[in-house]
Order: C-alpha cells, then sequence, then structure tokens
C-alpha cells in the first residue's frame, strides 16, 4: 500500500468516525440482484454518497453475508440505528441509510441500507469508488472483513451538562431553596433513647413561645404506618420509640430558631425498655422483641424465623453439602462492614403547600416522585390526583433519597397551621436518623478441589436493618448484595442467605450499590485469603474460576458475552500487576460484576413550532448526568444539534407512573423510552407529519434481567507504615465492561465518584455508636473522602455492542464503588502481611495487627 | 440560632468593660469558628457576644523584644503566610498550615484558638514548644502567663472573668535551635489530629541537645508538655535508644481519650511514635544549623 | 435585638436591619433570597456555604450577618460578569466539575479564590486550597481538571 493510499484511507476512517475506532464484521460474499446498481444510478444517492463518503460510487455494490451469528444483534441495531441518512428529494423515492466501512482495512467504503430491500438483514451492501470484486479478487463464498464506522454523531460525545449552567451559577433552585410566602419552619423532636415507652409529652413551655404556631404528636395523627414496600414505621412515634432520633413530636413556627427552641423546650417522660444493637444478639431467644407482629405488617415477607428476622432471603443450586464434603480443602471466614452514611451533601429537605384547591404541593428530594405520590395518597389518606410532586434536582442521592418520611410531618403541619412548612434536617439529624448503609457480617465458607477450582460455597449475611424495614424497596425486602455472595466465579454447588434484622439502632436503607460494598468486600477477600492458603497468585486463582461465556454464576443465572477474563487481563496490565515492589508496597485485586436494572419509565418529546425539541422526562435529576444522554439520544434519533433538545421534568401531574431513579436502572430503562418517543417522532416526520406542536410518547418496561451483566476489576497499590499502620494508597486502577459509552464525561463521573465513595468506606467511613447513640454526628467526626484522598487513577473502559440499554450502554453508576475495599485490603495484606477482615481499614487496625505479628514481614 | 446582643466596640477598654457588665451572660467572639458550632448545638448560650474584631492593632505580628508579638485577632492564615515568622519560626508557620482548611484559617484567629482550648488544636502543641507566653487583658492592666500555665482542663484556661487574650509572644529561635511538628492524620487531611507532636532542641556545637521541648495535642485534657522526655534527652546526643527512652517518658504522662480518631491505646502508641519522630526531625535541623 | 448593617453583596451597596444573631448563611439565603449558597454540614467542614468575604473564602454557616458589617460579600450569583460566565463556571460546565450541584457554588467560588491568588496552581495547589470543599459525587478528578482548564484559560 503506498502512502497516500495509506493517508487517504485514514483519513476517509477519521472523517467518518471523528478518529474513533471502527466495529469489526466479517462476512462472505455472495451474488445479487444487481438492486444495487439501480439505486447506485440515482443522480441524488450518487451526489449524496460523494458528499457524505467523498468518492464517486462504482454502479454496483457487493452484497456480503455475515458469517458471525454472534454478531447478527449488533448488526441489526446498527442498521436500524446507525450511520447518516440518505433522504431522497421528493417523498415517493426512497430513502436509506449510509455507513461508512473500510474494505480489508484499506479501501474506502460505504455500507447502505436502503429503506426498501430484498435481502434479508443479515446481507450487507458495501458500495465503493472501485468494483470490490476486481480489486480484491474475490468470488461468491470467500471472506471478506469489513469496518464499519459506527460512531454515532452525538452519542458517545462528551456533550456538557444539560444542567451545567443552571448549577455554576446558584440558579438551580433544589427543595431547600423553594421559597413561598407565609412559609413556616418545621422541627422534628426525636428520642434520645433506643427503646422507651412514652409515657407523656407536655408541650405547654413550647406552645407558650411567641412564635410557635403548631405541635403535633402521633396522637394528632392518623394510626398510618408507612415505608417503601413493608409499612412498619409510624410517622411520629406512638406509645414506644425504637431508636435514638425516632421523630416523636414536630413542630412548626415562624422562624427556624424559633421552631428549634421549641423543640427543645417539648419535655417527653420516658420509661427505659431493654434494648438489643447487635443484630446476632437479636436473633437469640432472650433478644428484646422491637415489633410484636411484623409479619402483620403490609409488605412483610412471609418467612419469619424469628420476630427479628425482617427478611431472609435463600439461593440454593447443586448439593452444597455435598460440595464441602468432596472438596480438598474448605475455607471458612468472616467479616464485618459499618455502618455508613451516603455522604450527600444536601440534607433532606421537604416544602409542602396546601394550594386553593386544596392540593398538596409537595417539593422535596425525592428521586422516585411516582412512587412518593402513592405512598403520600395512603399515608396521607388523599386520593393520588390530590397530590403533585414539584420537580427539584436532588443533591446527590446515593441510595439515601427514595424516601421522605418528613413530607406527611409537613402535610400535617401545614394542614394544621394552613400555611406552607418546609423542613430541612441538619446534617446532625441525617447521621442520627438518616437511613444508612445497613452494616454486615458476613461469613463465607468455601470448598476447593484439588486443582484451585471453587466447588462449593455457603454464605450467610446478616444485615443489621435498625428500627424499621421502611427504607428498602425491594420486593422481598432484602438487599441487592445479598445475592452477590458467590461473586464473578463459577460455583456449581452455593447456598446464601441473606437475613435482615430489626435492631434499636437508626433504621437502614438503601445506599449505592445496597449490600453490595459489604458482600464484594467479603467475597473478594475471602477469594484472597484462599488463593493464599494454596500458593497461587490471586490473579491466578480468578482466572481459574471466572465464569465464562455461556456460563453460569454461583446463583444458577446464565450469562452470555462475558468479558469478566478481558476486564481482569485490563486491571491487571494497567496496574503493573507483576512489577516489582518497593518494601512495604503491596498490590491487590478485586472483581465484581452488576446487572443493569429493571423497571418502567416513560418520555414525552414535543417539536415546538421554534423547531426545539422538548423532552418531557419523569426521571428527576440526581446529578448523574442522565439529561445529558437523554438529549444525546434524542439528537441522535433525530439528527439535530444537541443544543436544540430541551429536557424538562414533568411534574406527578405529566404521566400515569415511573419507577424513577435507582438501582443502575436510569440509561437503560428511561434511556430507552426516550429512545422509543424519538423513533416515533422520526416516523411521524419521516410520514409527513408537519403539525407543530408535534408530539409522541413512549414508554419502556423491562423485568427480565436478561443474560449480560457487566464486570469491573480493580487494582490497589498501597503502602504502609510499619510504625503506624497508616495506609497510602498509591494508586487504583478501575477496569470496566462497559458496554457502548453514551457520554464519556458522565460516565467517567461516575467510575470516579463512585471509587472514591468506595475509597472512603474501605478506608474512613464508619458510624460510630454507643447503646445505639451515633457517635459520630457531624462531618467534622464522620469523615468524607476530600481532595487529597483521592489517589491516582487508571480507568480502562472495554467497550462494545452487547449493552441492554440503548445505543448498547450498560449500567456504570453502582460498578465502580464495591470492589475498592477489598483490592485495599489484599492490597495491605501484599505489603504486610496483615489480613483485615473490618471495615474500615484503619491505621488502627493494621498498627494492632502488626503488632500482634511481631513486626513486618 | 438563640437570641443575643451583640456588640462591637472599637476599643480594649470599651470591650472589656462591656465584658465585665456582661459577667456570666456574655462571651466575646472574634473569629467565631469555635463559639458559632457550640452556640448552634446549644452548648453555649450567652445572652450578649461581644465582638473583638473592630478591636484596632489587636491583629499586627510584630518583633518584639528578641521575639514576635502575635496580636490575638491575627488569623490562622495570617499567620501562616507572615514572611516574618516563615522566616523567624518557619515551624510556626508550618503547624497552622496543618489546621483544618483554609477557610477556617482565614477566619479562626490565634487568641480565639488558645482561650477555646481545645486539647485537639494543633497551634497550642506548637506553641508549648516554643515556650509562647499568652499577654492577657483584664480591667485590672496587662499580665502574662507562660503557655504551659494556660490550659487548666478541658476547654479551661487560666483567663479569669472579664479577661481576654490579647497576644501571644514567641521568642526567636536561640542559634543551634530548631523544631518540628508531626500532625498524624491516618483519615483525612482536614481532620483533626489523631496526636500532634512539636519538638524543638537546642543543640551546643558538638551535637549535645541543650535544651528540648515537646508539646502533645490530643492527649490528655489540655495541650500537654512532655517534661520527663525533655528532661531525658538534655545533655544528650542522638541515639536510638535515646529517642525510644523520650518516646516512652511521654508515654506515660498522656491521657488520651477514645473517639472516630483512634482509641485511647492507639493514640498512646503513636505518642511514642511521634515523639520519636518530631525529636529525631528537629535534632536533624538542629544540626543541619549547627553545621 | 436588631442591628443595622451595610455591606455589599455581589457589588451592590445594602443598608439592612438583621436580628443580631443571624447567620451570615441566613441572611444570604432568607433574607436575599441568594439560595445559590448551600447548607451541607453546618459546621464549617464541607464547604458548600463558601463565599468570600472582603476576598476570602469562609464558611458562611459560621459567620453572623453582623460579621459582613462594613465588607464586601461574594456568593455564586456574583461570579459570573453579566452573561459572561466566569473561566471556573465555563470550566466547571465542559470538563464535568459539577454533577449533582450541590457542592458547585462553593467550588467555583473557592477556586475563583485560589485563581484570584494563585493563577496558575500546580495539581498539588488546586488539592491543597480544594481540601475544605467535599464533593460527594466527582471524586474530585474532574474539579481538579476544570480547575487546572480555568487556569489554563484565565492565562490567554
Amino acid at each position: 500500500m503506498d502512502a497516500r493510499h495509506s493517508h487517504r484511507t485514514r483519513a476517509h476512517a477519521e472523517r467518518l468516525t471523528g478518529g474513533e475506532s471502527l466495529e469489526q464484521f466479517e462476512g462472505a460474499v455472495l451474488s445479487g440482484v444487481n438492486e444495487g446498481a439501480h439505486f447506485l444510478g440515482l443522480g441524488w444517492v450518487r451526489d449524496a454518497i460523494r458528499r457524505i463518503a467523498g468518492f464517486d460510487p462504482f454502479p454496483g455494490t457487493l452484497n456480503v453475508r455475515l458469517v458471525d451469528r454472534d454478531a447478527l444483534p449488533r448488526w441489526r441495531e446498527l442498521r436500524r440505528d446507525a450511520g447518516l441518512s440518505l433522504t431522497p428529494p421528493d417523498t415517493h423515492s426512497c430513502g436509506g441509510r449510509l455507513l461508512p466501512a473500510l474494505v480489508e482495512g484499506r479501501i474506502p467504503a460505504v455500507v447502505v441500507i436502503p429503506e426498501v430491500t430484498r435481502y434479508e438483514d443479515e446481507v450487507l451492501e458495501v458500495v465503493a469508488p472501485v468494483r470490490l470484486r476486481t480489486v480484491l479478487g474475490l468470488r461468491d463464498g470467500d471472506r471478506v472483513r469489513l469496518e464499519i464506522a459506527t460512531r454515532h454523531v452525538v452519542v458517545g460525545k462528551p456533550i456538557p451538562r444539560v444542567e451545567g449552567s443552571e448549577k455554576v451559577t446558584g440558579q438551580a433552585r433544589y427543595a431547600a431553596d423553594v421559597r413561598l410566602p407565609d412559609l413556616l419552619w418545621g422541627k422534628v423532636v426525636r428520642s434520645p433513647l433506643p427503646h422507651a415507652r412514652i409515657l407523656r409529652i407536655s408541650a405547654e413551655k413550647a406552645r407558650a413561645l411567641p412564635g410557635v404556631r403548631a405541635i403535633l404528636t402521633a396522637d394528632d395523627l392518623p394510626p398510618v404506618l408507612v415505608g417503601r414496600r413493608m409499612l412498619d414505621m409510624p410517622l411520629l412515634a406512638r406509645d414506644r420509640v425504637r431508636f435514638v432520633g425516632e421523630p416523636v413530636a414536630a413542630v412548626a413556627a415562624e422562624t427556624s430558631d424559633v421552631a428549634e427552641e421549641a423543640v427543645a423546650l417539648i419535655e417527653v417522660e420516658y420509661e427505659d425498655l431493654p434494648a438489643v444493637f447487635d443484630p446476632l444478639e437479636a436473633l437469640t431467644a432472650e433478644a428484646p422483641i422491637l415489633h410484636r407482629d411484623a409479619g402483620a405488617y403490609e409488605g412483610a415477607p412471609k418467612e419469619r424465623p424469628h420476630p427479628n428476622v425482617q427478611s431472609i432471603q435463600r439461593h440454593r443450586e447443586g448439593d452444597p453439602e455435598r460440595g464441602l464434603r468432596q472438596a480438598a480443602r474448605v475455607f471458612e471466614h468472616t467479616f464485618r462492614t459499618p455502618r455508613a452514611h451516603q455522604g450527600y451533601l444536601e440534607p433532606r429537605a421537604s416544602v409542602v403547600r396546601i394550594d386553593e384547591a386544596g392540593r398538596v404541593q409537595v417539593w422535596t428530594c425525592n428521586k422516585t416522585p411516582f412512587r412518593l405520590k402513592e405512598q403520600l395518597a395512603r399515608a396521607l389518606e388523599l386520593p393520588s390526583e390530590r397530590i403533585r410532586i414539584n420537580p427539584v434536582p436532588i443533591g446527590g442521592d446515593f441510595g439515601g433519597k427514595g424516601f421522605s418520611t418528613d413530607v406527611p410531618l409537613a402535610y400535617h403541619l401545614a394542614r394544621a397551621t394552613g400555611r406552607p412548612v418546609k423542613m430541612v434536617m441538619g446534617y446532625t439529624e441525617e447521621l442520627m436518623a438518616g437511613c444508612p448503609r445497613h452494616p454486615s457480617i458476613i461469613t463465607l465458607r468455601t470448598g476447593v478441589d484439588a486443582e484451585g477450582h471453587i466447588v462449593a460455597r455457603t454464605a450467610r449475611a446478616i444485615f443489621d436493618g435498625g428500627a424499621y424495614a421502611a427504607f428498602k424497596p425491594r420486593p422481598n425486602v432484602d438487599l441487592h448484595g445479598g445475592h452477590q455472595a458467590g461473586g464473578v466465579y463459577r460455583i456449581p454447588h452455593f447456598e446464601a442467605e441473606s437475613v435482615c434484622v430489626y435492631t434499636n439502632s437508626v433504621p437502614s436503607g438503601h445506599a449505592r450499590s445496597p449490600g453490595e460494598p459489604q458482600m464484594i468486600f467479603a467475597v473478594e477477600s475471602h477469594t484472597d485469603m484462599i488463593a493464599h492458603e494454596l500458593g497461587i497468585d490471586p490473579a491466578d486463582f480468578r482466572r481459574r474460576n471466572l465464569v465464562g461465556d455461556g456460563e453460569r454464576l454461583a446463583t444458577g443465572h446464565r450469562l452470555e458475552r462475558v468479558k469478566a477474563r478481558e476486564t481482569l487481563e485490563a486491571a491487571l496490565e494497567a496496574g503493573d500487576w507483576r512489577a516489582p515492589r518497593r518494601p512495604h508496597v503491596g498490590r491487590g485485586l478485586a472483581m465484581s460484576h452488576r446487572f443493569a436494572g429493571l423497571g418502567d419509565a416513560r418520555a414525552r418529546l414535543r417539536l415546538e413550532t421554534d423547531g426545539t425539541v422538548r423532552l418531557i422526562t419523569a426521571i428527576p435529576d440526581t446529578g448523574t448526568g442522565a439529561h445529558t444522554v437523554f438529549r444525546q439520544i434524542v439528537a441522535e434519533v433525530l439528527e439535530v444539534p444537541p443544543d436544540r433538545v430541551v429536557v424538562s421534568v414533568g411534574d406527578t401531574d405529566a404521566f400515569e407512573s415511573d419507577a424513577g431513579v435507582g438501582g443502575s436502572r436510569v440509561t437503560r430503562v428511561a434511556g430507552h423510552a426516550v429512545d422509543r418517543a424519538a423513533r416515533a417522532m422520526r416516523e411521524a416526520l419521516a410520514r409527513g407529519d408537519r403539525t407543530l406542536p408535534l408530539q409522541t410518547e413512549a414508554r419502556f418496561s423491562v423485568n427480565e434481567t436478561g443474560t449480560v451483566t457487566s464486570f469491573c476489576a480493580q487494582v490497589a497499590e498501597v503502602e504502609v507504615d510499619p510504625e503506624t499502620g497508616c495506609v497510602k494508597v498509591l494508586r487504583m486502577v478501575t477496569a470496566h465492561d462497559a458496554g457502548r459509552v453514551l457520554n464519556p464525561i458522565g460516565h467517567q463521573g461516575q467510575i470516579e465518584g463512585g471509587l472514591l465513595q468506595g475509597l472512603g468506606l474501605a478506608m474512613m467511613e464508619a458510624m460510630g455508636a454507643e447503646d445505639g447513640r451515633i457517635s459520630t454526628l457531624s462531618l467534622g467526626d464522620y469523615k468524607l473522602p476530600v481532595t487529597k484522598d483521592a489517589p491516582p487513577l487508571t480507568t480502562v473502559i472495554l467497550e462494545d455492542s452487547v449493552g441492554p440499554g440503548p445505543f448498547q450502554a450498560k449500567a456504570i453508576g453502582e460498578m465502580s464503588i464495591s470492589p475498592v475495599a477489598a483490592a485495599i485490603a489484599n492490597a495491605i495484606f501484599d505489603a504486610c502481611g496483615v489480613r483485615l477482615r473490618d471495615l474500615p481499614l484503619t491505621a488502627e487496625q493494621v498498627f494492632f495487627a502488626l503488632q500482634s505479628r511481631g513486626g513486618t514481614r | 440560632m438563640h437570641a443575643f446582643d451583640y456588640t462591637a466596640p472599637e476599643s480594649l477598654a470599651s470591650a472589656l468593660a462591656e465584658l465585665e457588665e456582661a459577667g456570666d451572660e456574655g462571651k466575646v467572639i472574634a473569629g467565631g469558628t469555635a463559639l458559632m458550632i457550640l452556640m448552634m448545638q446549644r452548648l453555649v448560650r450567652p445572652t450578649r457576644l461581644i465582638s473583638l474584631r473592630r478591636l484596632p492593632g489587636l491583629g499586627r505580628i510584630e518583633v518584639v523584644d528578641g521575639g514576635v508579638r502575635i496580636g490575638a485577632l491575627a488569623t490562622h492564615r495570617d499567620v501562616e503566610t507572615s514572611p516574618l515568622i516563615r522566616s523567624r519560626i518557619p515551624v510556626l508557620a508550618e503547624t497552622l498550615s496543618r489546621v483544618a482548611t483554609l477557610r477556617i484559617r482565614n477566619v479562626a484567629t490565634i487568641g480565639g484558638c488558645l482561650a477555646h482550648a481545645d486539647p485537639n488544636q494543633d497551634p497550642p502543641v506548637t506553641l508549648l514548644a516554643l515556650d509562647a507566653r499568652v499577654r492577657i487583658a483584664g480591667r485590672q492592666g496587662e499580665r502574662q502567663v507562660a503557655l504551659d500555665e494556660f490550659f487548666v482542663d478541658y476547654y479551661q484556661t487560666a483567663l479569669r472573668p472579664g479577661e481576654v487574650v490579647v497576644a501571644v509572644d514567641v521568642a526567636f529561635p536561640a542559634p543551634g535551635n530548631a523544631s518540628a511538628f508531626h500532625k498524624f492524620l491516618p483519615r483525612t487531611a482536614d481532620d483533626y489530629a489523631t496526636v500532634a507532636v512539636a519538638a524543638t532542641v537546642t543543640l551546643t556545637p558538638e551535637g549535645v541537645c541543650r535544651e528540648a521541648r515537646i508539646g502533645l495535642g490530643a492527649l490528655g485534657p489540655t495541650p500537654l508538655r512532655a517534661r520527663d522526655a525533655e528532661a531525658i534527652v538534655i545533655g544528650e546526643r542522638l541515639s536510638d535508644r535515646l529517642l525510644a527512652a523520650a518516646s516512652e517518658a511521654a508515654i506515660r504522662v498522656v491521657d488520651p481519650i477514645a473517639d472516630p480518631r483512634g482509641s485511647a491505646e492507639y493514640k498512646r502508641q503513636m505518642a511514642g511514635v511521634f515523639v520519636r519522630r518530631a525529636l529525631r526531625g528537629a535534632w536533624d535541623r538542629a544540626s543541619r544549623e549547627a553545621a | 435585638m436588631t442591628l443595622r448593617i451595610r455591606l455589599s453583596v455581589n457589588g451592590s451597596a445594602r443598608e439592612v436591619l438583621i436580628p443580631s444573631s443571624r447567620r451570615l448563611i441566613d441572611f444570604l439565603r432568607d433574607d436575599l433570597g441568594l439560595t445559590g449558597t448551600k447548607e451541607g454540614c453546618g459546621v464549617g467542614v464541607c464547604g458548600a456555604c463558601t463565599v468570600l468575604l472582603d476576598g476570602r473564602m469562609i464558611s458562611s454557616c459560621l459567620a453572623l450577618a453582623a460579621f459582613a458589617d462594613g465588607a464586601e460579600v461574594t456568593t455564586v450569583e456574583g461570579l459570573a460578569d453579566d452573561e459572561r460566565l466566569h473561566p471556573v463556571q465555563q470550566a466547571f460546565i465542559e470538563y464535568g466539575g459539577a454533577q449533582c450541584g450541590i457542592c458547585t457554588p462553593g467550588q467555583v467560588v473557592a477556586a475563583k479564590a485560589l485563581l484570584d491568588e494563585v493563577p496558575n496552581p500546580t495539581e498539588g495547589e488546586i488539592r491543597e486550597w480544594m481540601l475544605g470543599n467535599l464533593c460527594r459525587c466527582t471524586g474530585y478528578y474532574k474539579i481538579i481538571e476544570s480547575i487546572q482548564k480555568a487556569a489554563g484559560h484565565a492565562r490567554l
């Protein structure tokens, strides 16, 4: 190939792909019906190809049938989605789409997708400036390699945030920023005791305070119970408090200062009850019972082996007892993780106003507004049409903003006073009475055969659910992480039990990747401990046991298009796994996987008279960049510049229902809804519908996880100070099997943010408690990572085209958080021989472990 | 927050008069970073706040009698960035640069830090090692107190009712003297110290320790001096054995409490490690000075 | 007790009556409606309430409004010049420095103060200066990059 030709070829590819990579396809040549020649004979088609591809097309196509059956779904996607439009000059001609390509890595070409074709959809029609059969000496049945430039024009590009400008200028209005005339401030009286009977509440002094407008106790409210799934929590404690921080009374006053003063003046007399804080103790026969008949609560799971059980989940595959009996060696380890706050910097805030029409107007940081509407309808005993949740951006969610316990209180205060009421939690209240990540105690027992294959595992996870199960949304009232005890491995015999337990502690809730950082810390530490005992390199041990294509996870879930091995290798390579290390420096590895989420979503598009395309979504802005991805999808499908697409969030009147944000669902589910609405509009426009405003609407719903998951592999490199035990994370590598990345800025932001939250959980985040009283009641005591804690980070993205989301996207938001702690724990072991089984991995733990070992290795 | 009266007198005399008049109900406020939190948490509820923020000249950092006088209203950031402090008493600038975050250092004053007497704070540790003296003003006039007599107990000082801190005096280091400050932060860089240690040593030209002082933070109800450890190193040359002995002596005087930054036992152990490190750091610098 | 204070907020002079116990953050948000300044931790740790008082960044949750008497206060609403965003704001949009946005006002105010004092900071200087501005979304990488890019831009 001469230099000029090579240069031209590259220029062709670059022009068409923006300099990015091409997708490979292989096909077998077949004889055509010469239909293409007719199409290519049309003047406007030739002109379009000349304009788009930059060459004069040879008047005939090379027809190629795809060889790799696995590539077929992808090709069908491309046929449907990708490429540049061939728009006919009149409405009675047929148009089509063009996909730029390279043939045999050197000849610039285009794949033509006519709107109407007589071929089956696995046949590609290739057009080049030359007769390809002649130039390449091809005959029927010969293989030919095609690289197709599938890059989208907008999707996959680093488009800045839709809402960026409002956020950097301070114009974005969050719930706490809502200002209304005549606003009152609401505050809550909280229990100082972990378990007690309420004997008497006297509010006379508080009522006498000038500026106090209402004081409510449980007696003033209907006896309803609330919850995301299981309804076990009162709005205000009735007769009995079950955790320190539980709301006992609510106050509305003219200013927040007066409201606080009133709270301090309300006297509550209690009678102490025996309390239980340790979830294992809570499951004993003598333990105090928190809820007399928890099974009677609406939404309560049926199985209840002990009255203090919130939920119990089991998975069983094969015959684990036999598997363990037959194993060459069996290993058992127990791990513990602490209570941890989500750490969003926006404390929960709610504003409620009952308007002139008697409608309840709500502004609150809740990521599932349609669910909230239903929850409120029940809690407030109102028809749901009377309730309207107005959209506000959410100042950080990370799992914690799925339930709004203050809204019903604000409503009752508003009703009692006839004025709107605002309730904003202080951060102390967040830490005392939020809904933190479940503490866990996880025991794993694993049998391996003589060759180092995992043959069986039993797992038991005890999650400390705190005083109420109300914050857990899953139908089984359990945690996703409870299902991950098998990790990314092929384990034929498996049993896992996951139990959420009532204790007299702050109720636990969802936190980014619920239960998973806990479980993956255990699983991946355990994996390294076994490898060490067997004398096998931790990477090799994983290679032997990783789930492969077409194989089943321990839970029995069959997977396809598995990239576990590639993800692992990418992380190892980027992490210099085999490179020599300085003294006191170690490397550790950990892996996880996660499916994209399920649910239903709706989207509405309106083409306005000024040419603006307005997307109305039900998805609140939690900061992930979802709205920007939606904008890209709309722009891509409708072939308009992204800034022509305006994204607005509909209130709860705008749609019937929507699952909202959570469970790595948004891009997959809501993204598809947006994609469908955009396609419907494209079709409407193609039909010649030009009545403006033109509106289309779509719903998307998915209930099946499917066979494609997404893997993450991380390498941590740490240095341990042997005199203090202090651990410094020198660098981290995170490798992701990412499907197609729709927006690299947002995608990377999710990875980086999740990784640093994982690092916080690994190194510092732990809510201390003494007798049920949280002892870390400010962000001065509960430390979140700061700028200097963000280690040098290498990210490896393995893109492919098999994700379940629109444009083959996979989930990313909850991926990078889970393996971090185990990667660091494994690195600490590698550095100094100390194995820590409890999070966080504090200097103190390392120090005393080193002391008891008598120095470093 | 609760309601209170607020005044911002423009002379020290009127501030002291107002403070006396307010009695137990009054509190002085300067930067406010500590007092505001205490008030928001309802731990302190003065009905009268007397702001020192308008007092003229009280924020000066100036040379006086072989040392530097740091006015009580000088902020941590003022001290940290003062060319005078940086060149003549670098360990103090270094210490101040490790306090909390820039936003706090921009506001929190040296006088407020001393009067607040939180044993977890950093500046007292180094100021103890530097043998600083506190200048106190009251209606009866000014008096001076050595810093190690100033701290009495948790959040308690030798300040009498009606008195305020007006300055802290620090002598310039003698020839052959050097200091080091170590703040142990196993969690985040903006945290309070798990332990903090400052050491200052003065060496003879032969490398023998003539004078040594060790300040300890977060290790007891007040910032502490490790006097036994100081006595052990004075008259000696540097050796691992010497440092081990000094750190053991230091461990004996500490009385830390468990908090999210570490258990009492861990802090005790770390006191030993960081006394060793601070002494060695100061010693190395002093020998370079002497050379 | 009511105090009369005179101050300038984002360049406009004001004379107002406030209760003496009013915190600066509440004065800005509730009295002036400048809700760009956010309250996060309420104890001066998180930096969401960062404003400039006579050019120095402070926690407005730990300041009395009375402290601003005779001073100049700059909030996030005062950074843009008419319609033109401050280079820091522009960079935060372009380089992904803002996600949920709740810490962003504090971040951009702190970053502006940094570039005013150190026009071309090293990465280490950025990490040191921004130490007190917590962000839970970004992991800081894109904030640091945004500030570096803004510095490059400001130099031009």
